[in-house]
């Protein structure tokens, strides 16, 4: 079977003052379509850049990178946009809701962009919430929301246009031990769902969840395991 | 979600800094709209002066269309022939003169004078009493009611004037004249005094037996171009010209100091706009980078989220343009006011005056204003590293 995801000897350099760092050197790796994948590794080895580069919102220094067998890697911008509209779900640590919006409204946004129809809208909408649980909580704004319920939303929001890859930075990283062990069961959830899940992470209990985990270090992966 | 909802729930979402912004902007859009009212406001006062006195043409001995200069000779012969030419309805020869009135134990009132041989046109509008007859005992005078109301009179009294006809010549004997009406003159300020007399009466006023014009009050039948060219043909030593040729000298001499002051004043305010909605944007924008980032992320393209930033400079600006018409409107009739107070304007002219185009001219500049003041907010938007933004947000 092809690999939803195929990166090729990925590299990336960041230019600075001091001269350049190699936050990526020669990363290789398949994922496959409803996989689920955890990445961790300490501060600065490259996890975060990682996800950035197989979510197409940053572009490889070298390699290629294939997404359901088309080469991604040198995409125009636009392109890239509307991939990541279109199949690709994004989940940060900080959530990101716009504050201004209800939490129906922030999940309503990427189908609007993605030109699905109001009504069509407004039941994909109430479906998303229901199954992360805040049916209830719809109209409601995300400064009234705690931390487990925005991020919630957010899983919700990178779920509307139903993404064949979900991608999530630190998703617990701001949650206590709770809301975390929630937002995990729901990554489970997603993954048992049939979508693709792939996380980075510190919080090694959520790693463990993945049937498969890659530890980087110095932007290499360092080891790669695999659940028992 | 549609893009204009999105960008008003951005602005809405700083209610404070928003409503400064229009705020801000309706200032400087007031402003601005004043300044495109005055840059055409009195040329378009001075064309409808001249306009609303019946003739459309004037005929002097020499270039200069003011009286007061050079007098037309055989004025009641040459206005006849020129009735006459085709394309001309009326031909009135006027003559100009000063005088004081002179009251026992008062003082003395100056005032303007003219005199004018009756006709079907005459450029003043009687409001109460008779208008001048042809009677010469006594000879009769129009007033305004500013020389009425000095004089203390009514209408039907005699008053005493002594004219000034040539600043070369002594005094002359003052005559008594009986008030017949009252009338409204279109060139008089505010406190001006002015009496109208036939040009009969002041001719023998000035003691003289010339018959003298300062110019021919022409109106035409058929255009007032036609009726000059006829004018030139038949008598070329003489000087016809329309009003529209004298509002043109007036726009590139005596009101061009208006339209520069206009320009002037118009680019600053412009600039102060452009700066305020882009230091507004830009601000907006630069608060929400990891929020942009998150959105370019979740599959906004550049251009989304850059359009998004032009459609809320564009509703700032719409907001505030709009409140900037009344409040533009309320300024221009203040400023009017202390304008208007200068010696020497003609009650009835105004610096500022609307004209559609002045609105036309205040939507289009604000358009290019915001699009301009947009330019680098759009820019910031449509460069900003996805990637890095987002790792920055959480280092930071």
């Amino acid at each position: 079977m092809e690999p939803l995801i195929e990166a090729r000897s990925l590299g990336k350099v960041f230019p600075m003052g001091g001269g350049p760092v190699h936050a990526l050197r020669d990363i290789s790796v398949q994922i496959a379509a409803g996989e689920y994948l955890t990445i961790r590794g300490p501060s600065g080895c490259g996890k975060s850049t990682l996800l950035h580069i197989l979510g197409c919102v940053d572009t490889p220094s070298s390699g290629t990178l294939r997404f359901d067998g088309r080469d991604v890697s040198a995409l125009p911008d636009h392109a890239r946009s509307d991939l990541r509209l279109r199949s690709i779900g994004f989940v940060f640590q900080r959530f990101f809701l716009l504050p201004m919006l209800t939490a129906a409204e922030n999940v309503d946004v990427p189908q609007a962009e993605a030109g699905v129809s109001r009504a069509d809208r407004k039941r994909r909408t109430a479906e998303l919430l229901d199954y992360v649980g805040l049916g209830h909580r719809a109209g409601h704004r995300p400064s009234q929301l705690s931390g487990g319920e925005a991020q919630r939303v957010a899983i919700a929001r990178a779920l509307a246009n139903r993404p064949r890859l979900l991608l999530a930075d630190e998703p617990t990283g701001e949650l206590d031990r709770a809301n975390g062990e929630h937002i995990a069961e729901l990554l489970d959830r997603v993954q048992a769902d049939g979508t693709t899940v792939v996380v980075v992470t510190h919080d090694a209990a959520l790693a463990e969840r993945a049937a498969r985990r890659l530890v980087m270090r110095d932007g290499l992966i360092e080891r790669e395991e695999h659940a028992r | 979600m549609r893009a204009l909802i999105f960008a008003v729930r951005s602005l809405v979402r700083q209610p404070g800094r928003t409503a400064l912004g229009i705020i801000g902007i309706a200032a400087v859009g007031a402003l601005l709209f004043d300044m495109l009212l005055l840059s055409r406001g009195l040329v378009v006062s001075f064309r409808d002066l001249l306009d609303s006195v019946g003739f459309d043409v004037r005929v002097t001995a020499t270039d200069s269309p003011l009286p007061g200069g050079i007098r037309l000779t055989d004025a009641t012969g040459a206005a006849a022939q020129i009735a006459r030419l085709p394309g001309v309805a009326e031909a009135v020869p006027m003559r100009t003169a000063t005088g004081e009135v002179w009251q026992t134990g008062r003082p003395v009132i100056g005032l303007t004078l003219t005199g004018m041989d009756p006709g079907a046109r005459r450029p003043w509008t009687l409001i109460t009493g008779a208008d001048l007859g042809p009677s010469l005992a006594p000879p009769e005078l129009v007033v305004n009611q500013s020389l009425m109301d000095e004089v203390g009179g009514a209408i039907g009294s005699e008053v005493t004037l002594r004219t000034g006809c040539d600043s070369s010549r002594a005094a002359l004997a003052p005559r008594t004249f009986r008030i017949v009406g009252i009338a409204q003159f279109p060139f008089d300020d505010e406190a001006q005094h002015t009496a109208v007399m036939t040009r009969t009466a002041l001719r023998e006023a000035c003691g003289d037996d010339k018959d003298e014009a300062d110019m021919l009050m022409v109106a035409s039948s058929g255009g007032a171009g036609a009726a000059v060219a006829a004018i030139r043909a038949a008598r070329p030593d003489l000087v016809p010209v329309t009003n529209e040729q004298i509002v043109a000298r007036m726009q590139t001499q005596g009101f061009t100091y208006f339209r520069q002051i206009s320009a002037v004043l118009s680019t600053i305010t412009l600039l102060f706009g452009f700066l305020l909605i882009t230091v507004l944007l830009t601000v907006s924008v630069n608060q929400r980078l990891a929020e942009i980032a998150a959105l370019r992320a979740l599959g906004f393209s550049r251009g989304r989220a850059a359009a998004d930033v032009l459609l809320q400079g564009a509703m700032l600006v719409g907001a505030g343009g709009i409140l900037a018409l009344p409040l533009g409107f309320a300024l221009s009739l203040w400023l009017d006011q202390i304008l208007k107070a200068m010696p020497g304007i003609p009650a009835s002219m105004h610096f500022f005056v609307f004209e559609p185009r002045a609105l036309v001219l205040h939507a289009a500049l604000l358009v290019t204003t915001a699009l301009l003041a947009s330019a680098y907010p759009m820019w910031l938007v449509a460069r900003l590293p996805i990637a890095t933004t987002l790792r920055n947000e959480v280092v930071g």
